[in-house]
């Protein structure tokens, strides 16, 4: 089953990989939040001195940077023309080319605004790549979780790849059957509910069987759960959690003081 | 009925095994709107009808957690509107639970309040922390609208309110379709269905 999730984690071997879960969500979540409370450009420092040499030490600093290009370049692109070009705070002009004017107030917003995204998207990332999700559900058990919410999100992992390849046999079968799926945007609208109504059906019905099995289970009994797996947090791990959520602190202050 | 026995009321066994259908949906449905080129998003079918089908809890949760996971997997930028999805499912379920999906101009009345209520948040994500682009096909209003002169608030109020308004309604008139149609032996365990079906 666990190959079939579809999640971002790397398999590999480094001190990263090695931390207590719940130390590298704390790192990922402690710097969007000083991402977002430091000013201007400093986002972009977080990013570059802190998350990129430490997925560098995983062997995992291409993997990084790759997606970070994928997911922001569109942002990028809409940021430097909704902003750099159409901001009204735009004064000095940069590049002037036929009507359009670049603005330096606006593209140092927009930089700014891709600064923050990226800093708390590499954060995110190191965090998922590092981390394999059934290890990070039992920590999260561990500290109360309740045991349905762990089920909902591991049971939509194992379900989503499940239930694309059910949209791809109807999307053939509809097609076999002479649903045309190409062309102008009323014939496109009318394949709509042909896909749409035999797949959502099929899966709402499907619930009835897993909801008797997990109750054969005793799924809603009441009580702690027992995991036959344990994860160790150790005191170096709550040493780096300390400073993570001291130094993000640090930065909100500083940030408001400004 | 408190708050919190209306919570846990609505966590039966059965919802559980339904929201994760519903976030799912969201996903597939989504990419299936995209694939047929439709101009609408249909991301938040399976929350709706989880809303329609338990209630306001649960179709808030299946729009919050759906939307964490899917940009933890997926796609980054949907993860901040994680809280517009929750004010979408915990909307349609208030409306359902107050008779208002019971015939078709309803749902498409629903619909429409959706879309307002999910328009500050959406508006606040959209202009404050991504600086008025999302990096898809809506941006390019953003972008006009700037151009012949408003400001950027104004300019992603406009472009909320329009590449939602329709999505929404059509997803509400879908949802309320798709649980009509259920067999009654379906619908008869949800509590829910009950105020839709009649």
């Amino acid at each position: 089953m666990d190959s079939e999730l579809p999640t971002l984690f790397k398999p590999g071997r480094s001190w990263l990989h090695d931390r207590y879960p719940l130390t590298k969500l704390t790192y990922a979540g402690c710097l969007v939040v000083a991402g977002f409370a430091a000013p201007g450009l400093s986002a972009w420092l977080l990013l570059g001195a802190l998350t990129l040499p430490l997925a560098a030490s995983a062997h995992l600093a291409r993997p990084l940077l790759r997606a970070l290009l994928w997911t922001l370049a569109p942002l990028a692109a809409a940021l430097v023309v909704v902003q750099g070009l159409f901001n009204p705070a735009n004064h000095t002009v940069l590049l002037a080319w036929g009507g359009l004017a670049l603005g330096q107030e606006g593209l140092a917003y927009a930089l700014t605004v891709l600064g923050r995204l990226a800093n708390a998207l590499g954060g995110s990332l190191l965090f998922l790549y590092t981390t394999h999700p059934g290890r990070l559900m039992t920590a999260l058990q561990q500290r109360g979780l309740p045991p349905g919410l762990t089920y909902l999100i591991i049971s939509t992992l194992q379900l989503l790849p499940l239930m694309r390849r059910r949209a791809r046999q109807t999307w053939a079968a509809q097609q076999a059957r002479g649903l045309r799926t190409q062309g102008s945007l009323p014939t496109r609208l009318r394949a709509l509910l042909p896909m749409v109504v035999p797949l959502v059906l099929g899966a709402l019905l499907d619930t009835e069987e897993r909801a008797l099995a997990l109750e054969g289970r005793g799924f809603s009994l009441p009580g702690r759960r027992t995991s036959l797996l344990a994860e160790q947090d150790t005191a170096s791990d709550r040493r780096l959690r300390l400073a993570l959520l001291v130094g993000a602190a640090l930065v909100v202050i500083a940030g408001w003081l400004r | 009925m408190s708050l919190s026995q209306s919570f846990r009321k609505e966590f039966t066994t059965q919802a559980l095994v339904l929201i994760p259908v519903g976030i799912v949906l969201n996903i597939v449905v989504g990419q299936l709107a995209s694939a047929l080129k439709l101009p609408i998003f249909l991301d938040s079918i399976g929350t709706m009808l989880v809303a329609l089908l338990v209630g306001p809890w649960a179709g808030a949760l299946t729009g919050f957690l759906g939307n964490l996971i899917w940009g933890l997997i997926t796609d980054p930028v949907a993860a901040p509107f994680a809280l517009v999805a929750l004010i979408i499912g915990l909307v349609t379920g208030l409306l359902a639970r107050a008779g208002l999906f019971k015939r078709w101009w309803q749902a498409l009345l629903s619909g429409v309040i959706v879309t307002l209520a999910l328009a500050p948040v959406a508006i606040l994500v959209r202009a404050y922390l991504f600086g008025g682009v999302t990096g898809s096909g809506a941006d390019f209003i953003t972008g006009y609208l700037l151009k012949v002169g408003q400001d950027l608030f104004g300019a992603v109020v406009v472009t909320v309110i329009a590449s939602n308004l329709v999505d929404k309604v059509i997803t509400a008139l879908l949802a309320w379709g798709i649980v009509k149609y259920l067999p009654k032996r379906f619908t008869a365990r949800y509590h829910g269905a009950e105020r839709v079906v009649g």
